[in-house]
C-alpha cells in the first residue's frame, strides 16, 4: 500500500470504509490479467524543456492520437479521392499537350490522330484501373505493385517494383512542386531567383500538413482536387454542348505554338505520342498501396474510388482530347498556353470561370505532391514489415501517420529540387520513368495470379492482364529509351541501388534475427555462468557507493579499479577506501602515458586471461558511477569519461555495462551514504519519473 | 415541480461490482451526465471479512478490483465523457456505496443487478441493492440487466 489511510467512519455505528489508492490510474489502465495499457499522461514528457517541444508539437502537428482513435482517421470515399487521387487526375492536365506536341511534328493534319491516341491509353488505364481494383480486393493490407510482384513473381521482382515506385514518388513531388513554381515565376518573375528555396518551403508545408494525419492533410487538399474536377468537367460539357450546336470554331493558333514538323508519321511516331500521353497513368497505383487507409470494408471502398478515380480522370482527358481537336487547339512551347487553357479560354471566354479553371488546374499540379506523400510511405511501411527497409518506417508518428516515409521523402525531394536547381526541362526526364516498371510487374504478377488461383474468368482474365503487361512494358521502353539521355539513365541507376540497398538491408536483418533466434519451445535453464563486478572509479564518493551497494546485489566477486596518473592522489584514495569499504578490493592503476579508458580495458583483459582456462568464461559487470546532472549546461561538465568507457565497453564480449546514476537531489543520499539504500530502488529510479 | 431544464442529477455515485451489467450501467449514466454536465464517480468496493485489518494491503495490489474501475474509465474515454473512480475496502458493500454517496452529497446513486435466481429458481436480489434502497439519503436508480434466456 502507498501510504495508510485512515478509515472513514460510515453514517451507522461501525460502518467504517478505507479509500485506497490507486497509483496506476493516472499512467497506466488494467486491460487483462498481467496486462496494462499506457495512459496518453505514460508517453508525456517529464521535463520541462520536454513538456514545452510537446506543446508547440501540438501545435504544428495537432495532440497525439491513440492507436485506438486509428479507426476515426481512416478515410471516407470522399477524402480518399482527392488524397489519392490527386497526382493521377493532375496530369490530365497536362496529358493531351504530350500526345499532340508529338503528332505535331509529322504536321497539322495528323493532330486529328490525338483522340485515338487518347482512346488507346484510357483503354489501357481501363486494363490497369480494373486490374489494380483486383489488387485491392485480393491484397487488402495494401503495398500494390509491390505486393503482387513479390506474392506472385517473387521476393526479388517485388523490390524492383518498389523501387521503381519510390523513385518515382520522389520524382512525383519534386517535379510537381518545381512546375508549380515555374508557372507563378512566369506570373510573378520576382520569385524566379528564389525557385529552389521556395520549392524546398513549399514541401516543407505538405510535409507539415502530411504530419497531422491523414484525415486532416484530406480536408485541406481536398477542395482544390474537387474544383478542378468540377470546372474541367464543366469546360467539357460546354465545349461538347458547342460542338453539338455548331458553336465550336477553330482558333487562331496560340503564341508560342509548336511549329508543324515534316516527319513521316510512322508506327515509332504514334508510340511515342501514346508513350508520351502515357503520363496520365501516373498515379493510378497509389490507392492499391493504400487500401489499409480506407474506413472499413477497406478493400471495397478503395476499390470503388479506384473505379471512380479511373472514370474521372478518364473523362477529362478525354474529354479535353476531344473537346479540343474541335477548337483546333495546339501543342505549344513551355512558355505557351497549354491544352486546358486554350480549351478552358474557348469556351469560358476568358471570364471568371476560365480564371478558376486555371488556378483550379495551376493548385491540383502543385497538390499532386500530396499523393506521393499519402502512397511513399505507406509503401516503405510495409517494406519495412518485409525487413527491406529500416524499421522505423514502419512506425507511427504523434498523429498516426508514417512520419519517417513523410520525413525522408520530403528530405530526398528537397535535395533534388537542389540537385536540378528546380528545374522542370530538367527533372521532367526522370519523371514517369518508375511508374510503367511497375505497372508491368504487377499486370504481370496479376496473370500469374490468376493462373494460380483459377477461378472462374481466370482465363480471360489473365489474358487481359497479360495484354496490360505487355502494353505498358512497351511503353515502359519507349519511354525509357525517348528520354534515357535526358536524364532517365539516372534513374536507371537509382532503381538498382535503391534495389541493392533493400536486399543489404533484408540480409542484415535476416542475419541478426538467426542470431537472436530461439528454438522454440526449448527452456531456457538457469543461469550458471560466474558474475564478476568490476567498478570503475574516479575517488570515493556517494556515486561510487550507490553503484557498490548494485554491485553487491549481483555478486560478491567484486573490485573497484581506480586509474591514475597522479601517485599521491592514488595513495590517498587507497586510504580513503580502505576506510569506507574494507571488504572490496580496489585495484589502483597507475597511468603515468595519462589514458583512463584503455588501462581499464587492458585491465579487463588481464582479468579475463587470468582465468582458469578450464572454467567457462566469466560475466563480466562493468558498473559505472554516473553523477545524473539537472539541466543541459550541467551535463557538459560531468560523464564525459563515463560516456566514453560506455561506448568503448559494449561491443566487449561477455561484458556487460551498467550506469548507475547518482542524483542529488535525491532525498535518501544520506541513506545511500550510510549504505542502507536496497538496490531496487535504484532501477527504479531510473526510470526517469522519479515517484 | 422541478423546471423542465433542470439537470436530473449534478453528482451521481455510481457502484461497480465488476460484473456484466457495470458496462450498461456506466453507458447509461454517461449519457444522461453528458447533458447535464452532471459529475460521475465510479466506486468499486471490496469487501473484507473480520479476519483481516480494514486497511490490509488487498485492493491495492488487486488486478482483479482495479480493472473494474479502469473498464469503467475506458468507456468513459471513448464516449468522451469525464468519471473519477474510488476504490474502497469495506466490511459491507452496500453500507460503503451509501456512505461514499453520502459523503460525496451525490444525488443520485446507480446500482447494477445482476439478475441471478436461487437453487429454487427464485430471484435473488442479494444485499447492497436492498441496503441502498433502504439507507440511502440520495435518489437510487437500479439497472437489473436482463434474463437469461434459460431464466425466462
Amino acid at each position: 500500500m502507498t501510504a495508510p489511510r485512515p478509515p472513514l467512519h460510515g453514517r451507522k455505528l461501525g460502518d467504517r470504509r478505507v479509500v485506497v489508492d490507486r497509483p496506476h490510474s493516472a499512467y497506466f489502465r488494467y486491460a487483462g490479467p498481467g496486462t496494462m495499457i499506457a495512459k496518453a499522461a505514460a508517453s508525456a514528457p517529464t521535463t520541462a524543456i520536454g513538456r514545452r517541444v510537446a506543446r508547440v508539437r501540438a501545435i504544428v502537428f495537432g495532440k497525439p492520437l491513440s492507436n485506438a482513435e486509428e479507426i476515426g482517421e481512416r478515410l471516407s470515399k470522399k477524402l480518399a479521392l482527392p488524397i489519392f487521387s490527386s497526382d493521377a487526375i493532375s496530369s490530365s492536365a497536362y496529358a493531351t499537350d504530350e500526345i499532340l506536341r508529338v503528332l505535331v511534328l509529322a504536321g497539322l493534319a495528323w493532330m486529328t490522330w490525338s483522340i485515338w491516341v487518347a482512346a488507346a491509353i484510357a483503354l489501357m488505364l481501363t486494363i490497369v484501373a480494373f486490374s489494380y481494383r483486383q489488387v485491392c480486393r485480393g491484397y487488402p493490407s495494401g503495398g500494390g505493385a509491390y505486393v503482387v510482384a513479390r506474392e506472385n513473381l517473387g521476393p526479388n521482382f517485388g523490390l524492383i517494383a518498389a523501387a521503381a515506385l519510390m523513385v518515382d514518388y520522389v520524382m512525383t513531388v519534386a517535379v510537381s512542386s518545381a512546375s508549380a513554381l515555374a508557372n507563378l515565376a512566369t506570373a510573378f518573375e520576382v520569385i524566379a531567383p528564389y525557385k529552389v528555396e521556395l520549392g524546398a518551403l513549399v514541401i516543407i508545408l505538405v510535409t507539415a500538413a502530411n504530419l497531422r494525419g491523414v484525415r486532416e492533410s484530406g480536408n485541406i487538399f481536398a477542395i482544390p482536387t474537387y474544383l478542378f474536377v468540377g470546372m474541367a468537367l464543366l469546360a467539357i460539357a460546354v465545349g461538347l454542348v458547342n460542338t453539338a450546336t455548331g458553336a465550336a470554331h477553330h482558333l487562331s493558333p496560340p503564341a508560342f505554338a509548336e511549329q508543324p514538323g515534316t516527319q513521316v508519321f510512322t508506327l515509332l511516331l504514334l508510340l511515342k505520342a501514346f508513350a508520351g500521353g502515357s503520363v496520365a497513368l501516373t498515379g493510378v497505383e497509389a490507392i492499391a498501396n493504400g487500401v489499409p487507409a480506407f474506413k472499413p470494408p477497406e478493400a471495397k471502398n478503395a476499390a470503388n474510388t479506384l473505379i471512380i478515380m479511373a472514370l474521372l480522370l478518364g473523362s477529362i482527358f478525354i474529354g479535353l482530347t476531344f473537346v479540343g481537336l474541335q477548337y483546333g487547339v495546339m501543342a505549344t512551347t513551355a512558355q505557351g498556353p497549354t491544352v486546358l487553357g486554350q480549351v478552358g479560354s474557348a469556351v469560358f471566354g476568358g471570364g471568371v470561370l476560365f480564371i478558376l479553371l486555371q488556378i483550379s488546374a495551376a493548385l491540383i499540379l502543385f497538390l499532386a505532391c500530396n499523393t506521393s506523400f499519402n502512397a511513399f510511405p505507406r509503401l516503405a511501411a510495409i517494406l519495412a514489415q518485409d525487413d527491406c527497409m529500416p524499421r522505423q518506417f514502419a512506425f507511427r508518428g504523434d498523429r498516426l501517420a508514417f512520419s519517417w516515409g513523410i520525413v525522408v521523402l520530403a528530405a530526398v525531394a528537397i535535395a533534388m529540387l537542389y540537385a536540378f536547381n528546380a528545374s522542370v526541362d530538367a527533372l521532367i526526364p526522370l519523371y514517369s520513368v518508375g511508374v510503367f516498371i511497375c505497372f508491368t510487374l504487377s499486370q504481370a504478377g496479376m496473370v500469374v495470379h490468376w493462373r494460380k488461383e483459377r477461378s472462374s474468368g481466370w482465363a480471360w482474365r489473365s489474358l487481359v492482364n497479360g495484354f496490360g503487361a505487355v502494353l505498358t512494358g512497351v511503353v515502359f521502353l519507349v519511354v525509357a529509351s525517348e528520354k534515357f539521355f535526358n536524364g532517365a539513365w539516372m534513374v536507371l541507376i537509382f532503381i538498382p541501388a535503391l534495389i541493392a540497398m533493400m536486399m543489404f538491408i533484408r540480409h542484415q536483418y535476416a542475419a541478426s534475427a538467426r542470431q537472436l533466434e530461439m528454438k522454440p519451445g526449448a527452456a531456457v535453464p538457469q543461469p550458471h555462468r560466474h558474475n564478476r563486478v568490476v567498478i570503475p572509479i574516479s575517488g570515493v564518493n556517494r556515486a561510487v557507493i550507490q553503484a557498490l551497494n548494485v554491485a553487491r546485489s549481483i555478486t560478491t566477486d567484486i573490485r573497484a579499479v581506480y586509474v591514475s596518473e597522479d601517485p599521491k592522489k592514488s595513495d590517498d584514495v587507497r586510504e580513503r577506501w580502505a576506510g569506507a569499504v574494507p571488504d572490496v578490493p580496489l585495484v589502483v592503476v597507475e597511468s603515468p602515458y595519462r589514458a583512463v579508458i584503455a588501462p581499464l580495458v587492458a585491465y579487463l583483459d588481464v582479468l579475463d586471461r587470468s582465468w582458469p582456462a578450464e572454467r567457462e568464461e566469466p560475466i563480466t559487470f562493468v558498473l559505472i558511477p554516473e553523477y545524473v546532472a539537472r539541466s543541459w549546461w550541467e551535463r557538459m561538465l560531468y560523464n564525459q569519461a563515463a560516456k566514453q568507457m560506455r561506448t568503448t565497453l559494449l561491443g566487449r564480449p561477455h561484458t556487460v555495462v551498467i550506469n548507475v546514476p547518482y542524483r542529488r537531489d535525491e532525498a535518501r543520499a544520506a541513506a545511500v551514504a550510510a549504505q542502507v539504500e536496497p538496490a531496487g530502488t535504484l532501477v527504479a529510479a531510473d526510470n526517469g519519473r522519479g515517484h | 415541480m422541478p423546471e423542465a431544464s433542470a439537470p436530473l442529477f449534478r453528482r451521481a455515485v455510481i457502484a461497480l461490482s465488476g460484473g456484466t451489467v457495470d458496462d450498461a450501467v456506466v453507458r447509461l449514466a454517461l449519457e444522461f451526465a453528458r447533458h447535464a454536465h452532471s459529475e460521475l464517480v465510479a466506486v468499486h468496493v471490496v469487501e473484507l471479512d473480520w479476519t483481516q485489518p480494514l486497511d490490509a494491503d488487498v485492493a491495492e495490489r488487486s488486478e482483479e478490483a482495479q480493472r473494474v474501475l479502469d473498464a469503467a474509465e475506458a468507456i468513459a474515454e471513448t464516449l468522451h465523457g469525464k468519471l473519477e473512480s474510488v476504490l474502497v475496502q469495506a466490511r459491507d458493500v452496500g453500507a460503503a456505496i451509501v456512505d461514499e454517496a453520502a459523503a460525496r452529497e451525490a444525488d443520485l446513486l446507480i446500482l447494477g443487478l445482476p439478475y441471478r435466481t436461487r437453487f429454487g429458481g427464485e430471484f435473488a436480489i442479494g444485499r447492497a441493492v436492498p441496503y441502498a434502497l433502504k439507507n440511502a439519503p440520495c435518489a437510487v436508480w437500479v439497472v437489473r440487466e436482463k434474463m437469461g434466456e434459460e431464466s425466462q
